[in-house]
């Protein structure tokens, strides 16, 4: 095991038939670090995540989750780690401690430790006043705290999220990844999936999934630097679709495309400027827009690379 | 080991919530057994007043006719038709104007007097069973009644007078209390497979299963975490048919009562062995329902000896009615509960059973792979 490393992949494939749903995939992951791992629907997230917790065989190459060999000895990897699948639903007719206390069950807890883990999760997702109450009462973005907790029930240095915040409000979400961060600060490492491009911005550092390929592989400000090179301004204003021809194929524009009911355009800043864009659209007698700079999103890097292929 | 246990008492105390907090489970695990016992209880009505009954004396004499109204006497019969052939009662069979025919033979009356041996004919119908056992039963206490009287009216006879039953077109005539045993074999087999079925399919549905196996419990604790609780809800369903039956039919319970709870055990991990079994193949519970059903339904009702004796299978189904659990659990029941049988005289199906609850939850802890794929 490399330094600090917790999870090793190494050309990691899996085929379902003659279909490859993730194809030949490598990264590690360091001892604390919040790793996202990014795609569109079908691009191969959970069936990486679950050849990782034990759960698939890999069809080739080799995965290690803490040191141990994930097709070799899939139980050893199981202890050590904590799972939330994507279509996880906590039992709803159980209370929220009941939960808990089934998973901590299946995880080998005595009555103990299970009484002072129980408490200690409850504290860490804030739920403390709720563990008396039917999950099925609960409203989503406890529910998937509750998820959570149960994920982390027996102190598992590793866990893997898969889509935790789907189908939560932004509310929740931003809740929810608070608590993530707080969970890295103290040394777990975390592995999570989800398709929020303003989520990944949280990650550390992110691997982008394509068609079951990781085409992309850094820390969120990397990459943006790497595959959105330049500047990007937001043109706003009425007749933004007789505006995206001019400026598209000005000298020194890289990229024009329509966001919303404006323009998203990129360009290299040492060949030109937005003032310069302002006076292209002001010759062609395309006046009253308004140009502001703004930051690359992940969802640029996203659009790039997929372009790119 | 211990944490075995543990694992095991977790699984299976997160069973018992989902069954007492469902009321859908309470109401089919508790509600039909006790709805099925009381519908045949009164499909096989065994109200046996006042059967129709047709006296076909051939033998025209005092004693014939004193026979008769002796029969009409009793409460079981009325005398409906006065006839001189069996085949004009055969006619009224027919046409279900009468349940009971009673043949008097010409030269009653002399060898009485003679002191041989005499014989009456009670015709009965058969197809219902219970009417039909009852009455025959009071028709041989009145033949007996009859001998008595003679012997002691100081008339030699050297043979007491004896009713020859004919049961037409039923002719083993099922009464309830031989319905019961067969009737827990059918309703424990149907609902601990459709109970433990739908269980796994819907945690494979809503992918709790997956999430569970993410964690290191072993698949034996799984499978009896599912097990143990559903054999638990099976006992109790059996108690309360049990109660029934001995409550509606004065079903007896002439052996011991451990012996035919062991029986119920092993045949409960059997049948829910094959649920489990089931929903792990079609991960699907709308599947799983349709066959579970007909998985249960079918051999507890046609291949355990409950209609159809074994004997008279061809042989083919009686083979293939070795590997189901409900015709061992019937001859048990039958066996302890009506004959008084115990254990030791039981061999034979206690070690079928064993050995068909041993194989149905190896190979379902075998078809439990824990992995996805
Ligand atoms: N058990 C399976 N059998 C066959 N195909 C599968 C199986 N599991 C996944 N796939 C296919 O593999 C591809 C990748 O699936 P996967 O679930 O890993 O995608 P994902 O990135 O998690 O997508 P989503 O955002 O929808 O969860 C999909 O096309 C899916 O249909
Ligand atoms: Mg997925």
């Amino acid at each position: 095991m490399k330094d600090g490393v917790v999870i090793e992949v190494e050309g990691l494939s899996r085929r379902f038939g003659h279909f490859l749903a993730v194809d030949k995939v490598s990264f590690d992951v360091k001892r604390g670090e919040i790793f996202g791992y990014l795609g569109a629907n079908g691009a191969g997230k959970s069936t990486t995540i679950r050849m990782l917790c034990g759960l698939l065989k890999p069809s080739e190459g080799r995965a290690a989750v803490n040191g141990v060999d994930v097709a070799h000895d899939p139980e050893g990897v199981k202890r050590s780690i904590g799972y939330m699948s994507q279509k996880f639903s906590l039992y709803m007719d159980l209370t929220v401690t009941e939960n808990l206390e089934f998973f901590g069950g299946a995880y080998g807890l005595s009555r103990r430790q299970l009484a002072v883990r129980t408490d200690e999760v409850l504290r860490a997702v804030d739920m403390i006043e709720q563990r008396d109450t039917r999950t099925g009462d609960l409203p989503g973005g406890m529910r998937q705290r509750v998820a959570l907790a149960s994920a982390m029930i027996h102190d598992p240095p590793i866990l893997f999220l898969d889509e935790p915040t789907a189908g939560v409000d932004p509310e929740a979400r931003r809740t929810f990844w608070q608590l993530i961060r707080t969970l890295a600060g103290q040394g777990t490492t975390i592995f999570v999936t989800t398709h929020y491009m303003d989520e990944a911005e949280y990650c550390h550092r992110i691997g982008l999934m394509v068609d079951g390929r990781l085409v992309a592989l850094d820390a969120p400000e990397v990459l943006k630097r790497t595959h959105v090179p330049g500047r990007i301004c937001r043109v706003e204003g009425s007749g933004a679709s007789r505006a995206l021809p001019v400026l598209g194929g000005l000298p020194g524009v890289l990229e024009a495309h329509p966001f919303g009911a404006g323009l998203h355009v990129r360009f290299d800043e040492t060949r030109t400027g937005m003032a310069a864009l302002q006076a292209a659209l002001h010759d062609k007698g395309l006046d009253g827009f308004a140009l502001t700079p703004i930051a690359p999103t992940l969802e640029d890097v996203f659009l790039a690379v997929v372009e790119a292929k | 080991m211990s944490g075995f246990i543990t694992r095991l008492w977790a699984l299976a105390k997160k069973e018992v919530l989902h069954m007492a907090r469902d009321p859908q489970v309470i109401l089919l695990a508790l509600g039909m057994p006790l709805l099925l016992v009381v519908l045949f209880g009164y499909a096989v009505s065994f109200d046996v007043e006042d059967v129709p009954l047709a006296v076909v004396d051939q033998d025209h004499s005092p004693a014939s006719r004193d026979f008769a109204a002796r029969m009409d006497e009793s409460d079981a019969f009325r005398i409906r038709f006065r006839l001189e052939s069996e085949a004009e009662a055969e006619a009224l069979f027919r046409a279900d104007k009468v349940k009971a025919a009673l043949v008097i033979p010409e030269g009653y009356a002399r060898s009485l007097t003679r002191g041989e041996p005499t014989e009456l004919q009670l015709l009965m119908d058969g197809a219902d069973g219970t009417t039909a056992r009852v009455a025959v039963g009071y028709a041989s206490q009145m033949g007996q009644l009859e001998t008595l009287r003679r012997v002691q009216d100081g008339l030699t006879m050297s043979m007491p007078l004896e009713p020859r039953v004919r049961t037409w077109f039923n002719p083993t005539m099922d009464s309830a209390v031989f319905v019961v045993p067969g009737l827990v074999a059918i309703i424990l087999a149907v609902l601990s497979v459709l109970l433990a079925a739908l269980t796994v399919a819907r945690e494979w549905e809503r992918g709790s299963m997956e999430q569970l196996f993410a964690t290191p419990v072993d698949r034996l604790a799984v499978v009896l975490g599912k097990v143990l609780p559903y054999v638990a809800l099976g006992i109790l369903q059996f108690m309360l048919v049990l109660a029934a039956g001995a409550w509606l039919f004065d079903v007896p319970l002439r052996g011991r009562f451990v012996t035919v709870l062991l029986a119920v055990i092993l045949f409960l991990t059997c049948s829910i062995g094959q649920g489990l079994l089931i929903s792990m193949v079609t991960r699907n519970q709308q599947v799983a329902t349709q066959v579970g059903a007909v998985s249960s339904i079918l051999p507890a009702l046609l291949l355990s000896g409950f209609l159809f004796p074994v004997e008279n299978m061809p042989l083919i189904l009686q083979v293939i009615s070795r590997i189901v659990p409900a015709r061992y659990l019937i001859s048990v029941l039958r066996a302890v509960l009506l004959q008084g049988r115990s254990i030791t005289d039981l061999g034979g199906p206690f070690l079928s059973l064993v050995l068909l609850a041993i194989a149905l939850i190896t190979l379902t802890t075998l078809k439990f792979r824990r992995r996805l794929d």
